[in-house]
């Protein structure tokens, strides 16, 4: 034991003894050196999962714009730990080595209103890894919360896999060692979603864009027009709205002023919906096709089938895919069974990154997370919810197909959900970017 | 994009929109002449107003109906918000005043959304309305070019109230000299509900006006109180004139700098009232030496 | 404040936050929620003394806690600084320097103006935060990689860590925040600030740059605001973008309300009840999304029935139980004021002039006053000499007032030129005319009525002893050379030094006046102007009053407005009248009482009733 912890100062000739410290949790008051963390207990481990019971911490909005989106994502979650704990068919279908639990543990979760800010979410994440000694993060419904728990991720070293999250930043510059993401992202959108624009509505045409003003609606602006300009798409007006504008009309007037022939819509979540109602009012629905490049869970719902019908979007999953995966079908059917209603993407890609973790950790044999990590990077491939998926080593990022689909008229939907037909699968590989082509340094593992 | 037709569009829906405005500062002003309030639940008063109006459309089917009953509510709740509590505050301090409405605010934002949770809800515009018109080279949604038309008849009507009644003169006597209302001898305490109601009305039938426009959320209002406040602060606290002239200069502002660069239409709205205050601190309109 | 333990608050404070990290843990409380607890702790300090002390009411403190709080990050997290000490100095200068830009806009306006221009103005912060700074602030993703601090003395070596180990480096930081604060609010500046919020105008009127304070207020909270900040990005090792929203500025007004203002510790425990019942509501009770409902309802309910929060509420609560709630009553013989005998206390009028100026000691041309077509005052000239006692008269509404305003600069007069003792001071500022030794004590009592007699005066002598401005924060006030003597000899020449300890509120009436009377004898004026000093006197008062007049006019020149007659004629060596807001008359009592036109327009009125 460093005798020297009653104080606030160390010896460094001490620190040099490195390999004779003890693990830093030990020390009174918590001082610690994270430098001087070389002994193998770091982050939560062992603490966290030396009961019977592991926890995971989950941060989702339930307060403000995104908390529809929120709910639906903590669904997923919920559904995910239950069927873990109950050795479900679907999670042992994903995670083979799954009995109950996960290494024969129970696994529960924690949760918080993340109110969608960045700090809100590190600031509950941060007190689950104290109190609860989580031993898995989780949650976000923007790239900012994702961004930031990454970071929070690697300093704590717990692991974190994020929710919703469609900057390619997540895991480009600002990926980690600790932080995985599985949905799709603005690069894969726009690269999966443009050649079928392309093929469906003809080349040579003109483009305005409705983009929000932060950096995931920049970056997809960017990629939507670099990947358009193979079918000779140009570019006739970019309207950049703030964040969170109740009032698009302005920006619309402009656009149906522009003779643009395609309106491509990048804004997310509350801001898609009203930007989309309020272009309708205008009438500039009627003149231009809407193209929705990362389309937001509940989005059809919410605008209506009339609104939806002939409007193109890339999504990470829509139910209907069920026809050709089984393992959807599985998981629609039990979804729909136990909170009412068909899932969104939200909550499935909620559900597979717990199914996937516990398949990483059941393959580690461990929850020590250098070892889980080491699991996830072998890119070992996995049946999932939709088809074989894997994760990349070197930017932690899950290869997994784009769907490209189009809303139906009303007439020819066939259920009250039936809001779009899936017009084409991408598959992942053919769409990602090579993984350092954003800047991605994943850092240490210890 | 700065083309002639463009530019003629943008004019108008700066227009329409600053009308909305208008109409929404007038009340915050109506309310803290005559009381001496500042009150920062206006925004949630504006959403509270829309939702109203959600129910009760969706209760009679009436898109004219629901304008009428959810008016209606929201006198009440402004009345009954100012018996319970703001009455309460009169001879405290400003800021406490301030407080209060804050909480208030928050605590309205805060019931809607476990009343209705966070999806968005949107009204259709009536029938008669629905559709867009072309005007000349400018096509314009029809149900806007209605709004524009109720916020002016509405801001008529509130300038008959003002300028041409009873308690209008008295409104009018505590904007130009708070002190005066009590020595006319008049029931204050009603005229002091009836005043919040009204203005918790002008805030709320603006909100169901343009429910059909942007779609209902709780947290619909917050933005819409810091344009309100710049909108006083150009026109002038305390002016009802300045609260229309301050909600039609920040129409125009929104709309035409959009045209320019739409990313700054919000930061150009500051700009504005960063230069009135440093040029004319009492707001365009605005009488100085007050507040 | 004990005279006695002068530094117990600053010892409590140590020992509390030493004992927090054993203490606080088996109260269920997690460190990180400590270490953001210290943070809006830190971060209120500033507030409180901008709102609780001084009483602007702020909602665009976000703007200036991000500005230094991005300042810090950006400096870290792109290697321009490797010292994050000297990061967060910079970040906290920063800052600052944004308060004095914004400041200078906002206070341009006061009261629900101010409210509303600092909630413009988080709003475009954040805006410009988000959008076009955003290569600089990260935009919506913020700056991660913020490093924690290391301290290195000698071969020692303490890097700061997460948890408890961040407690320590913020603990210390919210100690020497609260050092520094406890400092100012005891320092002459922050008797001015108490005094701005209790009585802007009167604070001015006694001689204070009320301004110029104000914006010191504003910059103090600012820098404590940019140096939080800092500390935020620091604590989380990411700098978020929502430090810049408005909501952040709501609920630290929120939390400081609750936790109680003008108290430095309120911000802090509001901040540990705001947490805790936010954790407790979502986790304890499950609440999920309703848990701000709650805080909501908490707050308004506060606001109505506890509006001193918490640390307000238990200190009346302490008060109350240890039976020394009510204050002593005026006592019925200490009303018989043993005046202090003249030869004591004489206190002259200082003079700050040139020795060989020999005219008037005031001169008015020509002062007009037009309200809205009305005239108040119509080109009245007025010349008082040194050491004159000067009567003013007239019936009501014959302008005495708006008249009075004018010559001490609190209205600026339509026409017509000032001069006292030889300048020419029309348009200037009330203050300065104070501060040249020109000042009045009102008709209508203009005391600061949260405060003692003693630091009421103290207020006034202040202005006296330091002049327009002086921005001596961090000195004590009782360190102020000559203000104790002062203040002392100016109750005494009042006759309220049995009296210094009682709060305003408690006064009787009679006293009360002589208080206003104090605050303007404080300021040591050549000139006195008194309106009305007899005003709604009981007899006895009026006998006592008439002798402090006496008594205070060696040494300085008076003019009195007055409706008491004979003590006009008892006191004045010449009389002004004033009728229908022109000069009537003017000469010695016997000339005024033998006028024609006085008798018809005012004094016949009086004698036939």
């Amino acid at each position: 034991m460093d005798s020297l912890a009653i104080g606030a100062l160390r010896r460094r000739t001490v620190l040099r003894a490195g390999a004779g410290l003890a693990a830093a949790s030990a020390l009174p008051f918590g001082w610690s050196h994270p430098a001087a963390a070389a002994e193998p207990a770091m982050g939560t481990w062992p603490a966290g999962s030396s009961g019977d019971t592991v926890y995971v911490g989950i941060t989702v909005p339930r307060t403000g714009t995104y908390a529809v989106q929120g709910e639906d994502e903590l669904k997923g979650y919920m559904l995910a730990v239950e069927h873990i704990n109950a050795g479900d068919p679907l999670i042992r279908a994903m995670s083979p080595r799954t009995t109950k639990g996960v290494l024969g543990k129970k696994v529960a979760y924690v949760v918080a209103d993340s109110e969608a800010k960045p700090n809100t979410a590190v600031q509950a994440q941060s007190r689950f890894i104290s109190e609860n000694k989580v031993i898995l993060m989780t949650g976000s419904t923007s790239s900012a919360v994702a961004v930031a728990l990454n970071k929070l991720a690697q300093r704590e070293k717990v692991l974190y896999v994020a929710g919703i999250s469609g900057s390619n930043d997540t895991t480009g510059k600002d990926c980690v060692r600790y932080g995985f993401r599985q949905c799709f992202y603005g690069q894969t959108a726009a690269a999966a979603l443009s050649p079928v624009l392309i093929k469906n509505l003809g080349k040579n045409k003109k483009v305005a864009y409705l983009t929000p003003d932060y950096t995931y609606g920049h970056t997809v602006q960017k990629s939507m027009e670099e990947y358009l300009k193979a079918g000779g798409w140009t570019t006739v007006t970019d309207q950049v709205a703030p964040l969170g504008a109740a009032d698009y009309s302005s920006y619309l007037l402009n656009i149906s002023n522009s003779g643009a022939d395609v309106l491509v819509n990048i804004n997310f979540g509350h801001d898609a919906v009203l930007s989309i109602q309020q272009a309708r009012q205008f009438g500039i629905l009627g003149k231009q096709t809407l193209i929705v490049p990362y389309q937001t869970p509940f989005l059809a719902r919410d605008v209506g089938a009339d609104l939806m019908a002939g409007v193109y979007a890339a999504t990470d999953f829509w139910w209907t895919i069920q026809d050709a995966y089984p393992l959807a079908k599985m998981f629609v059917a039990s979804f729909e069974k136990k909170f009412g209603y068909k899932p969104e993407w939200g909550a499935e890609n909620a559900y597979m990154q717990f199914a996937l973790w516990a398949g990483a950790v059941e393959a580690a044999g461990t929850f020590y997370p250098p070892a889980v990590i080491k699991s996830y990077e072998e890119g070992r491939h996995t049946p999932s919810l939709v088809g074989d998926v894997w994760w990349r080593g070197a930017d932690h990022q899950l290869v997994h197909p784009v769907f490209i689909v189009r809303g139906r008229k009303a007439a020819d939907m066939k259920s009250p959900d039936d809001y779009y037909e899936v017009l084409e699968t991408v598959p992942g590989e053919g769409v990602m970017q090579a993984p350092d082509a954003f800047g991605c340094k994943l850092g240490p593992y210890t | 994009m700065i083309t002639w037709p463009n530019f003629v569009s943008q004019v108008f829906n700066g227009l329409a929109s600053g009308a909305l405005l208008a109409l929404i500062s007038s009340g915050l002003t109506i309310i803290y002449g005559t009381l001496g309030v500042l009150n920062l639940a206006h925004g949630a008063m504006f959403m509270l107003g829309g939702y109203a109006g959600y129910v009760a459309y969706h209760a009679t089917g009436s898109f004219l109906l629901a304008v009428v009953v959810g008016a209606l509510f929201m006198v009440v709740v402004g009345a009954v918000v100012e018996r319970v509590l703001i009455r309460r505050f009169y001879d405290r301090p400003h800021e406490d005043q301030i407080l209060l409405t804050f909480g208030i605010g928050i605590v309205i934002v805060e019931l809607v959304r476990l009343g209705f949770g966070s999806l968005t809800l949107s009204v259709p515009p009536p029938a008669w309305a629905a559709g867009v018109t072309p005007m000349g080279f400018l096509i314009y949604p029809t149900y806007r070019i209605v709004v524009l038309a109720i916020a002016g008849v509405a801001l008529a009507l509130l300038y008959l109230v003002l300028y041409r009644t009873r308690l209008g003169m008295i409104v009018r006597a505590g904007i130009e000299d708070s002190g005066m209302v009590g020595m006319l001898g008049i029931n204050i305490d009603r005229v002091f509900m009836l005043v919040f109601g009204i203005g918790a009305m002008a805030a709320g039938f603006a909100g169901i006006v343009n429910a059909p426009v942007v779609s209902l959320t709780p947290d619909l209002g917050s933005s819409i109180l810091v344009q309100t406040f710049v909108v006083v602060v150009i026109g002038g606290v305390g002016s009802f004139p300045g609260a229309i002239l301050g909600g039609l200069v920040a129409g125009e502002i929104l709309s035409l700098t959009s045209m320019v660069d739409p990313a700054y239409s919000e930061v150009m709205l500051f700009v504005v009232m960063t230069l009135v205050l440093v040029l004319r601190p009492q707001g365009l309109l605005g009488v100085p030496g007050r507040a | 404040m004990s005279r006695r333990l002068p530094l117990l608050v600053e010892g409590l404070t140590a020992l509390g936050l030493v004992l927090a990290p054993f203490v606080l843990p088996t109260l269920h409380f997690a460190p990180d929620t400590v270490n953001q607890i210290l943070i809006w702790g830190l971060f209120g300090i500033g507030f409180d003394i901008l709102f609780g002390y001084t009483g602007l009411l702020s909602f665009g403190q976000s703007a200036l806690y991000g500005t230094g709080g991005f300042i810090a990050a950006y400096l870290l997290t792109n290697s321009l600084m490797t010292s994050v000490l000297a990061a967060l100095l910079v970040g906290t200068v920063g800052a600052a320097l944004a308060g004095v830009l914004v400041g200078l806009i906002a206070l341009r306006r006061t009261g629900i103006y101010f409210a509303m221009i600092t909630v413009a103005i988080a709003e475009t912060f954040f805006f410009v935060e988000n959008s076009p700074l955003s290569a600089w602030t990260g935009g919506e993703n913020g700056l991660p990689g913020v490093p924690a601090p290391d301290f290195r003395i000698g071969t020692l070596t303490w890097t700061v860590g997460t948890g408890w180990s961040m407690y320590w480096f913020l603990a210390a930081c919210y100690f020497i925040a609260i050092v520094l604060a406890l400092r100012i609010v005891r320092s002459p500046v922050g008797a001015i600030l108490t005094a701005i919020r209790d009585n802007p105008q009167r604070a001015r009127a006694v001689g204070h740059a009320v301004g110029a304070y104000k914006l010191t207020a504003f910059v103090v909270a600012a820098a404590f605001a940019g140096f939080a900040g800092g500390l935020l990005g620091v604590q989380q090792g990411f700098m978020p973008p929502d430090a810049f929203t408005f909501d952040t500025s709501g609920q630290l007004v929120m939390q400081t309300v609750i936790g109680g203002s003008a108290a430095l510790f309120g911000p802090l425990l509001g901040a540990a009840v705001w947490l805790s019942l936010r954790d407790f509501l979502q986790a304890g009770l499950g609440l999920g999304g309703a848990w701000r409902l709650v805080l909501g309802v908490v707050f308004v309910v506060l606001i109505v029935f506890l509006r001193r929060g918490l640390i307000g509420g238990a200190l009346d609560l302490v008060r109350s139980l240890s039976g020394r709630a009510q204050p002593a009553e005026a006592p019925e013989e200490a009303a018989s004021v043993a005046l202090a005998a003249p030869a004591l206390v004489s206190i002259a009028g200082r003079r700050r002039h040139d020795a060989g100026f020999s005219g008037p000691v005031l001169e008015a041309q020509g002062l007009t006053k037009i309200y809205g077509g009305l005239a108040a005052n119509r080109d009245i000239d007025f010349t008082v000499e040194e050491g004159e006692l000067r009567g003013v008269i007239g019936p009501n509404g014959a302008g005495k007032s708006t008249f009075f305003k004018m010559l001490t600069c609190e209205v600026p007069p339509t026409a017509g030129r000032i001069r006292f003792h030889g300048r020419d001071i029309t348009g200037f500022d009330v203050s300065r005319v104070c501060q040249l030794g020109l000042t009045k004590s009102y008709q209508v009592n203009q005391l600061f009525a949260r405060q003692t007699v003693w630091q009421n005066v103290v207020i006034a002598a202040l202005a006296e002893r330091r002049g327009l401005f002086r921005l001596d924060m961090l000195r004590r006030i009782d360190r102020v050379p000559g203000l104790e003597t002062q203040v002392e000899q100016t109750l005494a020449l009042v006759g309220l030094t049995a009296r210094a300890a009682v709060p305003v509120a408690s006064l009787a009436y009679g006293e009360k006046r002589r208080l206003e009377i104090a605050l303007a004898l404080a300021a040591s004026p050549t000139l006195l102007l008194l309106d009305e000093p007899l005003a709604g006197m009981s007899p006895r008062e009026r006998t006592e009053t008439v002798q402090l007049l006496k008594n205070i006019r060696r040494g300085r020149t008076l003019v009195i407005v007055e409706h008491d007659m004979d003590a006009v004629f008892e006191l004045a060596e010449r009389i002004t009248v004033l009728h229908e807001g022109r000069k009537l008359a003017e000469g010695t009592p016997a000339e005024i009482q033998g006028n024609s036109f006085v008798q018809d327009a005012y004094l016949g009125g009086v004698s036939a009733a």
